[in-house]
């Protein structure tokens, strides 16, 4: 039980109605988009920087978790306040502070929606790549705490190639910037790579500089289609060793496919293997250029059938299926698990495989559908929460996968981030030295382990 | 009841995978900024409900009835979730077992009244000038008193209530000379006791298509603002009523050209009707020829001997014919159809008004922050002209224009289509 002097305190620094602890309020910030829940004890709505310096205090004080959160949309648990304490809600931090088209960047405070934010930077020309698949809700804060991806990742990167600059409350309540707006680069250790991606265990973000760039051009869809899936896997590492990197390539196995044409009825064609969706963008000389190439490689991989798309009318369509995926799945079965282990390239066509027999070995429905272009495959089980007895082989078919992605030489997650859900597999990724490293960084910047503890670390407990 | 409620709603909570893609368009949450506003917050809420983690709270009532039943959550879920009926059957099990607010059920038992509803309202017509004074720019008018009753807020203006009812000014039949088809015209209160104007212009509009119209006389309000708010008993009696009025009227149509009234008749009639009422049927036939009068329109050979008028405008899809009926381009393609206009869509066109009937009585400073994006994307246009297919939305952007000081006129858009037809001296 929260000590009640908590709750008074809090309400001194942050006015009563920024502190809500009625039962409503709390089950509606116990969970994000995974599934385990756990109820805070109070969520507080902080206004100003000086607030967040203030609550960091009390929860010092009085030993109490603090978990920061932003849209709650989150894929690996980042926000799910598991040892109770305080949820702290970033979204009244909305404003675009400067956009410097001269310079390249733009300051924004944590809680501006990602999509939000993108579309006002391309009223000046520039561009901001990462686009999570929930960038119409997700916040950028929450993008710089799990690292956030994209299908555009293939050419242009995740959110840690566009972080700058940071200004962080660290958990003692001292106020600190790091990184700078030029170029990211200081005298010191690169920080700001440092909390990209630290699902806020080191300290709350409260203004982010962001790098951006030239808004490409022009931008051209096609749709490679296949008989089996390892030419569509084959066709992805040989784009990319032959030099063209295309802005995103998406991949559909049959089994989503069917899904997406059962939920439609739009005319896909069931009867092929897998789908990649490619885009290439930039100048337009060079998009008509490299699409002819991808073209070529698309057919010489063995596609049997590639779509172009000349207006955007077509590319809607062609995207239409790869959007329609979620609803699609939901269609089949109420409950849908997505992993993001990430391969190598040149080992996608070998993890395919991989999933393939796990699935079939667990029993479950999987479908593959992501972001092949970097490896990406995002494996979805899709079971009913309800029944346990087949989320019990859920939860040993991922554990499989995570280690099959391992295996290959690759990651536990591409663009989730680690959160609770994999916090358990993290050591076999990183080795037992570099897994106590990252708890000694931890340790400097939060003694106390105050901030949303339990996640990427598993409990302690666990440990011994 | 419940066991069987319980076990759908279960239904629809296991579809929903807390994506959360419901914050990126409920117009309630992006003005309150509350994860216990939004559908996957409710949704978890109903849970906690069902797995008899929480009771029947006020704090649950409170969310459940924060909700503008603008279906923007529905249709932009990823899942399909039904949102929308598990919200509307929670507010009914709310009245059901805790009771509805005090305010609600007065103002219900005065609907249910076909008579005394009908008597206060020609009443307050003819008094409402001891309690409303007219609002500074014409259109409308501003409570001289709060009105406890309607939730008034003292700033907010309200249209002046017509001196005679529609179907008052109107005769029960209207003939034209060589008849192609005879139609029933189901009013709603807004436009009979409100907009009367555009009523008239809806069966002009019909007339000059050589269309018979029949107005009965004895129709009652459509239920949506007591459904909607939980109580579906009294709804039910208001619903039957209606349908025997309309049952063995020998029409090729029924129509309106309100956006809540027409999706009623669609689709809501029978699920708010209890399964095994012998209406039920009935309600089923009626729906199949049930329509919004801008979708008529479309179907029927339009006579397009239509007189100029330059103008710009721009035109807002009410949630209930939009999402709630499918219908956006049909009452486009008619505006487009009159010589002069220039039509400019607006940013967020089919984005919630705000008004949610009698959502924008019980929390009308909510309200107004969503009414006041709509009214700026309005602005935006430049348009002269504000064309809508609602009475309510209409009602509630007139209001935001007058608190922001503009002068736009907002109209029905079958009253343009009835412009241009006397322009050409049609009607």
């Amino acid at each position: 039980m929260l000590d009640k002097k908590v709750l008074e305190e809090l309400k001194v620094a942050l006015g009563d109605s920024n502190v809500k602890s009625d039962v409503e309020s709390l089950i509606c910030y116990s969970y994000d988009g995974t599934f385990q829940e756990n109820l805070p004890d109070v969520v507080v709505k902080p206004q100003n920087v000086k607030q967040i310096s203030d609550i960091m205090k009390i929860s010092s004080k009085y030993n109490v978790p603090v978990v920061p959160r932003g849209a709650g949309t989150g894929l690996s648990g980042g926000v799910v306040p598991l040892k109770g304490g305080i949820v702290l809600e970033m979204t009244a931090f909305n404003r675009i502070i400067e956009i410097n088209p001269i310079n390249k960047y733009a300051v924004v405070e944590p809680g501006v929606i990602t999509n939000d934010f993108a579309s006002e930077v391309e009223k000046y020309g520039l561009f901001y790549p990462p686009d999570p698949a929930s960038g119409k809700t997700s916040t950028l804060g929450g993008n710089v705490g799990e690292c956030a991806g994209g299908p555009r990742g293939v050419k242009y990167g995740v959110t840690k190639d566009y972080i700058l600059e940071l200004e962080i409350v660290l958990p003692s309540g001292e106020v600190v910037t790091v990184g700078n707006r030029v170029d990211g680069e200081t005298g010191w250790f690169d920080l700001p790579l440092l909390f990209t991606g630290s699902e806020g265990t080191l300290g709350v973000i409260t203004k982010i500089a962001i790098r951006l760039i030239n808004k490409p051009t022009t931008k051209q869809t096609a749709l490679a289609k296949y008989d089996t899936l390892v030419d569509a896997a084959k066709t992805v590492s040989t784009i990319i060793k032959n030099g063209v990197i295309p802005t995103t390539i998406e991949i559909m196995d049959r089994t989503t496919i069917e899904a997406v044409e059962n939920f439609l009825q739009i005319g896909l064609d069931t009867e092929k293997e897998a789908f990649l969706l490619l885009e290439v963008d930039g100048e337009s000389y060079e998009v008509t250029k490299q699409l002819k190439q991808v073209e070529d490689i698309c057919f010489d991989c063995g596609a049997v059938e590639v779509e172009v798309a000349t207006t955007h009318e077509e590319s809607e369509r062609l995207w239409k299926a790869r959007k329609s995926i979620s609803g699609a799945c939901g269609k089949i079965n109420p409950t849908k698990i997505g992993e993001d282990a990430t391969v190598p390239r040149s080992k996608i066509p070998e993890m395919i495989i991989r999933i393939r027999e796990i699935a079939e070995k667990y029993k479950l429905k999987m479908v593959i559908f992501g972001h092949a272009g970097d490896g990406n495959l995002h494996p979805n089980i899709l079971t009913d929460k309800r029944n346990l007895e087949e989320m019990e082989r859920v939860e040993e078919a991922v554990s499989e996968l995570f280690e099959a992605a391992i295996g290959l030489g690759g990651t536990l997650s591409g663009e989730h981030g680690i959160g609770y859900m994999k916090a358990p597999f993290l050591k076999m990724e990183v080795g037992e030295t570099g897994y106590n490293t990252m708890k000694k960084v931890k340790q400097v910047f939060d003694p106390l382990q105050i901030l949303n503890p339990n996640k990427i670390f598993s409990p302690e407990k666990e440990e011994e | 009841m419940s066991k069987d409620k319980f076990q759908q709603w279960e239904n629809e909570l296991t579809k929903c995978i807390k994506c959360g893609t419901c914050r990126g368009v409920c117009p309630v949450f992006q003005s309150v900024d509350d994860e216990s506003y939004v559908a996957r917050g409710k949704m978890r809420l109903v849970e906690a409900l069902i797995t008899e983690k929480i009771g029947l709270t006020d704090g649950l009532a409170d969310r459940m009835s924060m909700c503008l039943m603008c279906k923007a959550c529905t249709s932009g879920c990823p899942s399909g979730v039904n949102t929308d009926k598990v919200f509307l059957e929670m507010r009914n099990y709310l009245a059901e077992n805790k009771g509805l607010p005090t305010v609600k059920k007065m103002a219900f038992t005065w609907l249910k009244y076909r008579n005394i509803f009908d008597l206060s309202l020609r009443l307050g017509s003819t008094f409402q000038d001891l309690i409303l004074k007219k609002a500074l720019r014409g259109e409308g008018k501003v409570p001289r008193i709060p009105i406890p009753v309607a939730g008034f807020n003292k700033r907010r203006i309200i249209p002046s209530l017509a001196k005679k009812p529609l179907r008052s000014i109107l005769p029960e039949q209207v003939n034209v000379k060589n008849p192609k088809m005879k139609v029933a015209f189901f009013t709603g209160c807004m436009m009979n006791y409100v907009y009367t104007e555009s009523g008239v212009a809806l069966v002009d509009v019909l007339r000059a298509n050589n269309i018979e119209v029949i107005i009965p006389k004895n129709q009652q309000c459509c239920g949506t603002p007591i459904f909607t708010s939980g109580d579906f008993e009294t709804a039910r009696i208001l619903i039957k009523q209606n349908l025997h009025v309309f049952k063995d009227l020998d029409v090729d149509a029924i129509v309106t050209g309100c956006a809540s009234c027409g999706l009623v008749w669609k689709k809501e009639f029978k699920k708010v009707l209890e399964k095994d009422d012998e209406l039920i049927s009935v309600a089923e036939n009626l729906a199949k020829k049930s329509y919004d009068i801008s979708e008529f329109l479309a179907k029927i050979e339009l006579n397009e001997n239509l007189g100029e008028i330059s103008k710009n405008v721009t035109y807002h899809d009410p949630c209930h014919l939009n999402r709630g009926q499918g219908i956006s381009k049909q009452p486009r393609n008619l505006i487009k159809k009159i010589p002069g206009i220039k039509f400019v869509e607006m940013k967020n066109a089919d984005n919630c008004c705000g008004s949610g009937g009698s959502f924008n009585l019980s929390y009308y400073d909510i309200s107004r922050d969503i009414n006041n994006r709509k009214v700026n994307n309005v602005l935006d246009t430049k348009a002269d002209l504000l064309l809508t297919s609602c009475s309510a939305c209409r009602m509630h952007i007139e209001d935001g224009l007058y608190q922001q000081g503009q002068s736009l006129p907002v109209r029905h858009m079958v009253e343009l289509l009835a412009q241009s037809y006397k322009e050409k001296g049609v009607i």
